[in-house]
Parts: C-alpha cells; structure tokens; sequence
C-alpha cells in the first residue's frame, strides 16, 4: 500500500524517521507539511512503525464501508467525529484541548506564506474567532471547531480512496 | 435585503387586492397584440405586391410612402400620421417580451399559486392561451423559430448557468456527472430508437414505414436532459446541492453527446447505409465535438480574462466583454459543429476567477444582474413560445406512438439510473442512495431543445408524428413530473439546500483541510483528487495571475479575497440599513481603530456665540468646502460616480479615514474660524 509507495525512504528496520517523510519533494512544498509529519509520531518518539503508521492513515478512510474493519474499537477511526479531531489535533500544537488565537495566527501565517500584512492576519484571526468562539473563551474548542465545520461534508473531504 | 424587498411589495399587494388589476393588463396586451396582428394582415393584403415590406430596409419603404404622396393630388399637411409598419417588427417583439414579463409578475403576485404549480407550467398554459386565441381569429401564430432558439433564446440561459457554476461541487463529482451524461444519453436513445422500432414493427398500418434510423434519431431527439427544463423546476425546489448539481451537470453535458448523434443519424438517413467505419468516425466525433468545444470556450475565456486586466479605466464597459466573448465562444464553437453549449460553458467557468479580481465591484453586480434577467426573459419568453407552437404546429396524432414514446422515456431512465448507480457507486465515496436515484431519474426533464432539434428534422410525413410525440413527452415531464417533484421530494424527506453564508471559519479549515489531504496523498503516494487540484492552483499561481489580473491583486492568496469580499458585503449591509454611525463590533478591532470618532468630544468645545454670527460663518464656510468639492466633480457621461464603495476594500479603508480627515479637518476648521470670530468680536467689544 501507500508504505510501499514510501519505500524508497524505508528504512531496514521497518520504521519510519521524520527524514524519511522529508523526502517526498511534494511533502516538503506543502505549508501544514511539517505538521502533518509530526503528526505521525507520538509526543517523545523518533520513529513510527508500520502499525501505527497504518492507524494515523485509517482516519482517511471513506466512512460507510469500514463498519467490519473496526469492530472492535467502541468508535471506528474513520468516524465523522475522529477524522475531525485529527484535524484540530493538527491547530493545537500544544494539546491543550483548545485552538488559541495564537495556534490560528501559526497556522494562517504557514498558509498565506508570507503574502500578506500582519494586521490582515490579525483581522483574520480576529473575526474568524469572534464567529467561532460561542463560550467566549477567547479560543476555538474541539466542540466549536465541529460546528464551525458542520456544512462541510467531512465525510467526503476527508476520505482518500486506497486503492488496495 | 429582504427587508426593502417587502417594502417594496406592499404597493403591488394594495394592487393585488383590487385583484382584478393585473390580470386586466395581461388581456388588454394580448388583445392588442391580436389587434395588431390582424391589422398587419389586412395591411399585408393591400401591399402584397410591394415587396420590400419584409424587409428591415424603413428606407425603401419611405421611398414608396413619399412616392405615393408626392404623386397624389395635394393633401393639407398632416398633423398626426400613423406609420405602423415603420416599427412593425421591434414593436412586436417588445410586445410579446412585455407580455410574458407581466405573465411572470402576475403569478408572483397572486398568492398560493406557486405554491402548488411550477412557474414553467403556468407559462405554458399562458402560451396555449395565447396560441389559441391567435388561431382562433385565424392569424398564423409566430412559432418557435429553430435559429431563434438555437441563436438568441438559449445562449444566455446557458452563460448564467455557466458563469455561477459551482466549481467545487461539480469538479467532486465529474466522473458521476460524466458517466450520466455520455453514457446514459447512449442507453436512452438505443432503447428509446430500439425499442420504438420493435413497437412499430409490431402495430403496423401508418407506423410500418417508420425505419431504424429515423427511430434512432428520434431517439436521440427525446432523450436529451433539457438544461432550461431541470433549471426552472429545480430553482424551486430548493434540494441539497449533490442533486442539483448531477441532475443539471447532466443536462449541460449531455449536449454533445445529442449534437454528435443528432448529426451522425441525420447524415447517415441521407446517406442510406451505414459501415463500420462510419460507427468508429461516430465516436471520434464526439471526442471532437466535446473537447474542441471546451478548447474554444477555453480560449475565449482566456482572451476575455486578458482583456478585463486592462479595463481598469473604462469601467462602464467591462460587463460587455465578458458577454460579447461568451457570446462569440457560443457562435464559434457552433459554426464547426462543435458543442456550443459546453464552449459556454467553459468560457465562463474559465474567465470568471480572474474576470471577478480584476473588474469594479459594480461591473460585478452589472454582470450579475444582466445575466440573471436575460436568461429570465430567455425563459419565460421559451415555455410561452412553446405553448404557443404547440397550438400553431402541424400535428399527426397517433395514440399508440405518443404512449409508447411517453412510457418508454420513464421506464428507460429509471433503468438507465439505476444501473449506472449501481456501477458508479463502486467508485464514489459518498455513496448514492436509493433516495438521490430517484430524484435523479425523476428529474430528468425534457424540454425546448428537443422541441427546436425536432423542428429542424427534413420534412417527411413522419416529422408530424415525431413533433407530437415530442411535444407531449415535453408536456408530460415539464407538467406532471414538474408538478409533482417538490411534493415528492417533502414525502421523501430529501435533503434540501442549506441556506448559508460562507463564514470566514469554514474557509480557513476547509483550505487547511485541503493541504492536509493533499500532503496524506503525497505519503501515500496516491495521485487522487487533491493531487492534481493541488497541481492546479500552484500552477495558476505561478503563471496564471500573473498574465490574467491586474495589478497586485495577482499576487493576493484566496483567502485574503474572500476575507475582503466578506468585510465588503457587511459594510455594505451597514450602509443599507442606515447605521453607518455605529461602527460594528464584529469587524476586527485592529483595523479600526483609527477610525473611531472624536468628534462629540472636539463639538462640545465650540463656544456659543450669537445665532446671527452663526449663521453667517456657515453660510460662509458651506459656500467655500463646497465649491472644492464642485472643483472636483465634474459630469460626463461615461464616468460612474464616484461613491465610496468603488473598487476594493482597501480603497474603502482608505475612502473612509480620508472622509474621516476630512470631517476632522473641516471641523478643525470650523473651530478655528469661530474662535477667530469669538476673538474679533471680543476685541471689537473691548474698542468700543
């Protein structure tokens, strides 16, 4: 599967390493591409092995066709609910439950790249908080972030047709 | 918005309820319009040997009008002359355009009627009305004109639907979309022409001498998805955008696939025999005929892209352009035989981006608003015209054709829906439910095109019989199917549009979304949907914008356009609603906070001073702040005045500190001037 695709980069012992991922040159153009690197690794561990590699891809399956897959699991790893949250695990870098206005201003900054004023990314984030923001916490929480989200079809979007 | 809207209803529903009012006007237009036209043809009788009245040439027809003056014997001058045939011809046309336009009105305006009937349905019974009427007073009715269709009615249908095409929704779901349109207009017209043929063979009498290739080109005629029908019908019933998008993606695209098959039947009826190197050209053919459309569409919308970088200075008219080059792409891609549907429709789904970044935001409105009244008219003026046709035509009413062609055109697409789904939902994602089949295949209606590509079929005696099936399968899809669809899709509980803005949240994650499934992709090293959209845009960024917009709006990131399109349309609705004073709390702070108002403060310093001063230092001070202002402006006809909502938003940053600096150096002024006044009587006072 997509593993092998990787395998250029594999290395011998069957684990991969952060420069491994480096090495798709398309990874590398990508803006959130560091982040998703690092989402792949546990917080502390340098590499990840193949188990948990096939884990992280499983949220990118499509949703109807894996009832059998994850019968085991309470909740299938490609649910509405759990692709969202790697998602928003990919904004809050610091775990803390919560998107806050300086994740979002890290994250408009890596996509805009650097095409645009600092005042206009602070309006940005300003507004985009103030429509998300119901508790008026000053952050986006995981909930907020869900119903911010709600007429996307996340199911779609987030679906990636393995072709195995 | 909907606020003015209903301010502006309650003078039409203080008519309404003198109900008798509208419906009035609707008769005394058609009353004169059959005056009128009985009037032409007794004019017709006297001056049939003069022949140049049909022409558009009002000069010859002058000559002749001074020639028969000048040869008869001495009249007094006449004061008051009637020269009708002069304007014959605009006069009619503005008098049928005005009458459908009142039709429309009027079934606004009466309550519970559209409710309960689709507005295409209500204009044909207007049209079978008006129809009957003219042929009761023995007029030949104007009928619905091939090339009129083709060239002038049907165009800016398609260029609206073309021009707001949602991209996201229909590039997710092409090879659906696809598979429907080729494939399953391929299935229809086999079994329609099969089928019917069989049937023909089997009943005999008038309906032996039918043969297969007349059938199959009948075939093709009927089993097109008609774009206009699926627009009036869908637009009000408002179902959930997957839908829409299949059922009216279908219909656009399936036009090339008629257009080849249409030609390909014609050719080979003349022809006689049919080889299998004909069947292979066929297909080459449609390859063609698709993609040579598209790549004319491309062009034009290219060149008109290019050419509205330049515009910045004639801003009157740059809507212009962008209909002229669809327009031209339409009749370029039609003089080859292309499809010039799918050239429309390529022409305006290429040109809008970079159309859109580089045009005012009033040329934006302008396009808009033209484009959504043409193809109004367009619409109203086809369904009335078909009304009328189907009165005025020559019929040849054959039971046993009309029923099976009725049964044949529900059964085969139901079939043809189901098992095209079933194929194609091994392949999508989201899967297509029992539900979505349904509304699918029930949506499929038939309309004008159909009608006008039957018109244009060599006349023979089975032209009548083909006609009349045709129209009746247009009648019942648009009538019974039209009707019922909005009743049905309550039963079933479909999902409906979600009415909602796009806010500024769901675009940043949704764009986040986009670059994260690109990169997993990119891990996987599967070159899916994200992949080449990816792609795409970098490439567009590249090169692109850098030829097609103007200025520095060609290096702007998505984002930041539709942020300031955002802040835009909410200082817009400000002003409409009259609070401009109230600076809104949702726009950012940061942004504004330099525009917050010191005047009260500065108001309350101004010492009092007689009221007979007073008004002297204002007529003074209004006489010299506004003849700068008259310095400044000055009329001509091709400029557009100048409001503060012009080009973008940064100007109208810009527009409103530079209107606040002028506010606070006007009032600086005033203060200094009365102060100056204060001091002088002071000083006067103190001399005296």
């Amino acid at each position: 599967m997509g593993f092998n695709g990787t395998s250029p980069l594999l290395d011998q012992r069957g684990e991969l390493r952060p420069e491994d991922f480096g090495a798709i040159r398309e990874l590398s153009m990508n803006p959130i591409g560091d982040r998703i690197i690092s989402a792949f690794f546990s917080p502390g561990k340098e590499t990840v092995d193949f188990a948990s590699f096939v884990r992280i891809l499983a949220h990118f399956h499509p949703t109807e066709t894996s009832r059998s897959r994850d019968g085991v699991q309470p909740e299938p790893a490609n649910s509405r609910t759990r692709k969202l949250k790697f998602a928003f695990q990919l904004y809050d870098q610091d775990r803390d439950g919560k998107i806050s206005r300086e994740e979002l201003l890290q994250v408009l900054r890596t996509m805009l790249e650097m095409q645009v004023t600092e005042e206009q990314l602070q309006s940005i984030a300003e507004r985009a908080i103030q429509e998300a923001d119901l508790d008026q916490d000053d952050a986006i929480s995981f909930d907020e972030f869900r119903k911010s989200l709600e007429k996307v079809d996340i199911d779609h979007k987030m679906s990636i047709r393995f072709l195995s | 918005m909907t606020a003015a809207c209903l301010q502006h209803k309650s003078p039409f529903l203080r008519l309404a309820r003198r109900s008798s009012f509208l419906p009035l006007t609707g008769l005394m237009c058609v009353l004169l319009l059959v005056f009128v036209s009985v009037a032409s043809a007794s004019r017709d009788v006297v001056s049939e040997n003069n022949e140049t009245w049909r022409g558009p040439a009002g000069e010859t027809r002058g000559d002749s009008h001074n020639q028969t003056n000048s040869t008869a014997h001495k009249k007094a001058f006449p004061v008051l002359s009637f020269n009708y045939e002069h304007v014959r011809k605009p006069f009619e046309i503005s008098l049928w355009i005005l009458l459908a336009l009142l039709m429309k009105l009027g079934f606004h305006i009466i309550p519970g009627v559209q409710n309960i009937v689709p507005e295409s349905c209500l204009l044909i019974g207007v049209g079978l009305l008006v129809g009957g009427i003219i042929k009761a007073i023995g007029e030949e009715a104007p009928v619905l004109d091939t090339k009129l269709f083709f060239l002038y009615l049907l165009p800016p249908i398609i260029l609206d639907a073309g021009y707001f095409l949602p991209i996201r929704p229909f590039t997710e779901n092409m090879g659906t979309i696809l598979v429907f349109a080729v494939v399953g207009t391929l299935w229809n017209t086999f079994f329609i022409g099969g089928m019917i043929y069989g049937v023909c063979r089997i009943e005999g009498g008038q309906l032996a001498s039918v043969d297969p290739l007349s059938c199959l080109l009948f075939g093709t005629i009927v089993s097109a998805v008609d774009p206009v029908a699926v627009l009036a019908v869908f637009e009000e019933i408002h179902i959930n955008e997957l839908l829409h998008i299949l059922v009216f993606g279908e219909s656009l695209l399936n036009d090339a696939v008629t257009v080849v098959l249409y030609h390909l039947f014609e050719e080979f009826t003349h022809a006689g025999t049919v080889t299998v190197v004909d069947a292979i050209l066929g297909v080459v053919c449609f390859f063609v005929v698709s993609l040579g459309g598209i790549l004319v569409g491309a062009i034009y919308g290219i060149l008109g892209a290019f050419t509205s970088r330049f515009t910045s200075h004639t801003r009157v008219i740059e809507p212009l352009f962008v209909f002229l080059y669809s327009y031209m792409a339409y009749l370029s891609a039609e003089v080859f035989h292309l499809s010039g549907i799918m050239s429309l429709i390529a022409c305006g789904v290429v040109m809008r981006p970079y159309v859109e970044a580089n045009v005012s935001h009033k040329s934006y409105t302008t396009i808009k608003y033209f484009l959504k009244m043409w193809s109004s008219v367009s619409e109203t003026l086809i369904f009335i015209f078909l009304g009328v046709s189907t009165v005025a035509g020559p019929h040849a009413w054959n039971w046993t054709f009309v029923i099976v062609t009725v049964v044949l055109c529900l059964v085969s697409r139901v079939l043809g829906v189901i098992g095209l789904t079933y194929i194609i939902n091994k392949f999508r994602i989201v899967k297509l439910t029992k539900k979505d089949q349904f509304i699918v295949a029930y949506g499929g209606l038939r309309g004008a095109i159909a009608f006008s590509l039957g018109f244009l079929l060599t006349n023979s005696e089975m032209k009548n019989m083909f006609l009349t099936a045709i129209i009746t399968v247009i009648f019942f899809t648009v009538i019974v199917q039209g009707m019922t669809i909005r009743p049905l899709v309550d039963l079933l509980a479909v999902k409906k549009k979600k009415e909602s803005k796009r806010s500024i949240n769901e675009e940043i994650h949704t764009q986040f979304l986009d670059h994260l499934l690109t990169g997993i992709e990119d891990i996987c090293g599967h070159y899916g949907h994200h992949h080449w959209k990816d792609k795409l845009n970098r490439f567009n960024k590249a090169y692109v914008k850098k030829w097609l917009i103007a200025g520095e709006r060609s290096t702007e990131p998505q984002l930041i356009s539709f942020y300031n399109k955002m802040e835009m349309k909410q200082a817009m609705m400000l002003v409409e609603s009259g609070s401009t004073a109230q600076l809104p709390t949702i726009v950012s702070s940061v942004s504004m906070q330099n525009i917050k108002p010191r005047g009260p403060a500065r108001q309350r310093a101004i010492p009092s001073i007689s009221k007979s001063r007073e008004q002297e230092i204002r007529k003074i001070l209004r006489a010299n702040l506004q003849k700068t202002r008259q310095r400044l402006r000055s009329y001509s006809r091709h400029d557009l005045m100048i409001d503060p909502f012009e080009d973008n938003v940064s100007e109208v940053r810009f527009r409103r500190q530079r209107v606040e600096m002028e506010r606070r150096v006007s009032l600086t002024a005033t203060v200094i001037l009365f102060m100056s006044v204060r001091a002088l009587e002071i000083q006067d006072s103190l001399c005296s």
